[in-house]
């Protein structure tokens, strides 16, 4: 899983404007690689609960990255591989899937941005890195959350009949980091946001701020999905032979 | 019994990881069939029990399983030591994996030891990957065997290869002739004819295959050449006098392996929410029952949500010389295979439509598994081969069954 959502920070600003919030925040939390692994729960209404492990690989930022995926646990995914890799010219990356009981890489097709992304409460396009430049961004005041001052912006996505299944996205900024800790996402059609964000846990590692836990709940459906990072770090160098399909299809592999 | 019994109770212990790199299962299956056929009962049982153990090497990689299995019905062979699966029958303990990756450079792995191989694009039916051998001991699992092999594999920017050695025949693993899972055509042998199989020596040496693969854009390419040993052998029909002692026939059946010769090439690409995919192979053999084939496939696959439905179109442009039932990756062809399964909030089902197009038979296909927590699932489900027998579905009309499955992860 991409984390998505490392977006701002910045110094106090007199009179802050939103766009410069967000560029400076994405500025500030540009790293050149992440590796973390990964621990995600998914609890629907009635309570039961699903886990899945995984180890994360990225190396760029944003539009550029280059990603890589292994599931770890249960065993009935253990060794599952994604890669994403970046494509010159096009907003939809290439993506490859590589499952053990076939014993070879699948091609796969951008999906169905309102698909669950592995059964979980995170959608397709939740997955995707936020680009504040596809979107028209204003300051609507402050609040303050777990004690924390922050700023909130909303951001609209800008065409008409955009891909975008929101129709709006209210983010929550902390005054002091400029990260991110909340996002209400409203769908097309719709005036209640229909799933809600939330980023805890907020820790420095190697100068970088990250949230370490990430929850994301259905507010319809009454299901939730917490993803919790662990042994994070950035600016490790990665391998260029990590972000192949020879490495993809490496079973036992990272 | 006692393994059964053995089976039941580590499926039921709160077993976990014995240590990091170790995992497995245990499943305990039940079949339950529309008919008796040939005097064989309206049930049967298969349970095993899966270890498997991997461990990095530095920059390498081991890994090792072991399977040990329990069937009802008469399908494996004695406790013999088979580790390359040359025997008949399904051996009641193997190895399915056993192998050593060691890096020669950052992207240029060396492989040896024992592990399944996968070719080709299409899924449902492909050519660069119809040689490998099958254990069709449950003739609707399509299960593949492992090889002993070399495998050299690399990848530079946009251009990779696979070279394979595999030293030795590894042959295909059929259902017992006369029993309900071997696709012969009713009537085409004297009610009652039994079969006394003979357990010939496979040739030793195998096959040696090359594949080169690129990517470019939406389009990845790739060509293939392999020759050897064909795993899938032909079966020979012979009706010996002194072997008929009593008023039915006794058909004595031995297995021949031709050497074959293939090229091949595959393609898919993207095409906005569609995978595209083709292959083509031209498959040669002095062998005269055997003969020539020029296969294509295509396919077309496109998720919904989180499910996949996937088409798939298989030819063989020549008309096998002998009867298509026996020639087993070859006689279902031509065919048309639809699946669609997908992943629920509850488990995952499946659904798949195999039709063979000049027979008129087929096989539709269910399956529904619950996950009853992480680690322990149920699954229900169905195969029921229809139309023409003298197709090699309809042929299987005696093996439509139930399939009810408990399945433990660890």
């Amino acid at each position: 899983m991409v984390i998505c959502t490392p977006l701002f920070s910045a110094p106090a600003m007199a009179a802050p404007d939103a766009r410069a919030l967000l560029k400076e925040s994405e500025t500030r939390h540009r790293t050149k690689t992440q590796q973390y692994s990964g621990d995600l729960t998914v609890v629907n209404k009635e309570g039961k609960v699903r886990k899945k492990g995984w180890n994360s690989y990225r190396q760029g930022y944003a539009g550029d990255s280059k990603n890589l995926i292994r599931f770890t646990d249960p065993p009935e995914v253990k060794g599952v591989g994604f890669l994403s890799l970046p494509r010159p010219g096009s907003d939809n990356p290439d993506q490859w899937l590589y499952l053990p009981s076939m014993k070879r890489e699948r091609r796969i097709a951008p999906q169905d941005r309102d698909a669950s992304f592995v059964g979980t409460d995170f959608n397709y396009e939740d997955m995707e890195e936020f680009d504040h430049e596809k979107y028209k961004v204003s300051l609507q005041g402050e609040e303050t959350l777990d004690g924390q001052p922050c700023w909130v912006i909303t951001a609209i996505p800008l065409e008409k009949g955009s891909k975008s299944i929101y129709q709006k996205l209210t983010l929550y900024l902390r005054k002091d980091i400029l990260y991110l800790v909340r996002e209400d996402l409203i769908r097309k059609g719709e005036k209640e946001p229909a799933k809600r964000l939330v980023l805890s846990d907020i820790k420095n590692v190697e100068g970088h701020y990250v949230a370490a836990r990430m929850e994301m709940t259905d507010l319809k459906k009454g299901s939730h999905t917490t993803v919790t990072l662990k042994q994070i770090s950035f600016n490790r160098p990665q391998p260029a032979s990590r972000f192949t399909l020879q490495n993809l299809t490496r079973e036992g592999g990272d | 019994m006692r393994t059964a019994l053995l089976l039941l109770l580590l499926l039921a212990l709160p077993c976990s990881a014995l240590a990091e790199g170790f995992s497995g299962y245990a499943e305990v299956k039940g079949f339950a069939y529309g008919e008796r056929f040939a005097g064989e009962p309206y049930g049967a049982g298969w349970g095993t029990l899966y270890g498997k153990w991997e461990q990095r090497l530095a920059e390498g990689q081991f890994t090792a399983s072991l399977r040990a299995e329990w069937l009802t019905s008469p399908q494996t062979s004695p406790l013999v030591f088979d580790p390359a699966d040359r025997k008949l029958r399904r051996p009641p303990l193997s190895a399915p994996e056993l192998w050593l990756r060691v890096p020669l450079a950052p992207s240029h792995d060396l492989e040896f030891g024992r592990f399944q191989l996968g070719w080709g694009k299409t899924d449902g039916y492909s050519p660069a990957d119809a040689f490998l051998p099958r254990d069709l001991t449950d003739p609707f699992a399509d299960e593949k065997l492992p090889l002993w092999a070399i495998r050299l594999s690399g990848q530079e920017e946009n251009l990779r290869y696979q070279a394979v050695l595999v030293p030795v025949t590894t042959p295909w693993r059929l259902p017992p002739l006369g029993s309900r899972n071997a696709p012969i055509a009713s009537g085409a042998l004297p009610a009652g004819t039994t079969f006394q199989e003979q357990d010939d020596a496979p040739p030793l040496p195998g096959f040696a295959a090359l594949r080169l693969l690129a990517t470019h854009g939406d389009w990845d390419l790739g060509v293939w050449a392999r020759s050897g040993v064909r795993p899938a052998p032909i079966l020979a029909f012979s009706l010996d006098p002194a072997m008929q002692t009593g008023p039915v026939p006794v058909i004595s059946v031995g297995r021949r392996y031709p050497r074959e010769h293939g090229v091949g090439v595959e393609v898919s690409r993207v095409a906005g929410p569609y995978v595209l995919r083709g292959e083509a192979a031209a498959l040669f053999s002095a062998d005269r029952e055997l003969g020539d084939a020029l296969i294509g496939t295509l396919s077309v696959e496109r998720g919904f949500g989180d499910g996949t439905l996937l088409v798939t179109l298989a030819g063989n442009a020549i008309d096998p010389p002998v009867d298509p039932t026996l020639l087993f990756d070859r006689g279902l062809l031509p065919a048309l295979i639809v699946a669609w399964n997908r992943t629920e909030e509850w488990g995952a089902w499946k659904l798949v439509w195999d039709c063979g197009l000049e027979r008129g038979d087929g096989l539709v296909k269910a399956e529904v598994g619950y996950n009853v927590t992480d680690t322990w699932k149920v699954t229900v489900g169905g195969d029921l081969p229809y139309g023409s027998d003298q197709g090699p579905l309809g042929a299987l009309h005696g093996a439509r069954r139930v399939v009810a499955a408990v399945h433990r992860s660890w």
